[in-house]
């Protein structure tokens, strides 16, 4: 019987300083000041994919990634587009206004 | 031609122009063929007669250097001014796409003929100075636009 209490006032004593240990060990995190946060940094929103996509827009590198436009092809749309704009001039110096100095012509090197 | 009068004689009586015609000397090239190049001495202006002429210049496209086609000319109409103002140096290529003709008339007749004629000289100095006021009217509201699109792309 002896023996009995004597492990049990152990045990009870033992479970007190373990309390008293882990209480001490914990005590004051609630009041710490909270870690600062971490501003927040906006990241440029991606560019919606697109599918058509104006050559002449696009970086460099990004343009070489392109298949290439035949060179008679270019040269073409290069005729046209001067044969297009020197009209467009002629047009202007006919009746010169603002707005036919910038009208618009279906030139495939600026749509 | 088409015209009743051609530009370079534009305002000169028939008597007048038929003198001044005469100083010219006909030419024929065939289509493919080049009348001048760029930076060539430039010591004729020339009257289209027929066909048509390509007005070029060079760019890099694609890493090789192509004829840009600047300017169409027809019958009727005059080119080469550049042998009339110094430096005296063709500023483009002119080519023919098709068998064309034309007549040369060189500085040193014009002028020599000016000299003695100086109203018709005047009149003929007045159409050529037309042809380059409206090239450069033309060019300079070609630029604009092509400006005006870079700053709207720049701004966009």
């Amino acid at each position: 019987m002896e023996m009995f209490l004597m492990v049990l006032c152990m045990s009870m004593l033992g479970l007190a300083l373990t309390a008293i240990a882990f209480s001490s060990a914990t005590r004051g995190l609630d009041d710490r000041e909270p870690a600062p946060k971490q501003p927040i940094v906006e990241l440029p929103a991606m560019p919606a994919a697109q599918f058509f996509t104006d050559r002449a827009t696009l970086p460099m590198a990004a343009r070489t990634h392109l298949p290439p436009v035949p060179v008679e092809a270019l040269l073409l749309q290069l005729e046209q587009h001067i044969r297009l704009e020197h009209a467009a001039a002629e047009a202007f110096l006919e009746f010169p206004t603002a707005q036919s100095l910038h009208s618009r012509t279906t030139s495939p090197l600026v749509h | 031609m088409p015209n009743a009068q051609p530009e370079l004689v534009r305002g000169l009586t028939p008597a007048e122009a038929e003198r001044v015609l005469a100083l010219g000397t006909p030419m024929s090239l065939k289509a493919g063929g080049v009348l001048f190049r760029l930076g060539d001495p430039a010591e004729q202006v020339y009257l289209i007669t027929r066909g048509r002429v390509a007005l070029t210049l060079p760019m890099q496209v694609a890493g090789r250097e192509e004829d840009v086609l600047v300017e169409e000319r027809a019958a009727g109409e005059t080119i080469g001014w550049s042998a009339l103002i110094p430096p005296h140096r063709f500023t483009l290529k002119a080519a023919v796409p098709l068998d064309t003709e034309v007549v040369a008339f060189s500085r040193a007749a014009l002028i020599e003929y000016f000299g003695t004629n100086p109203e018709v000289g005047y009149t003929v100095t007045r159409n050529v100075a037309t042809v380059m006021g409206q090239r450069l009217q033309v060019f300079q509201t070609m630029w604009l636009r092509e400006m005006q699109r870079m700053v709207e792309h720049r701004s966009a």
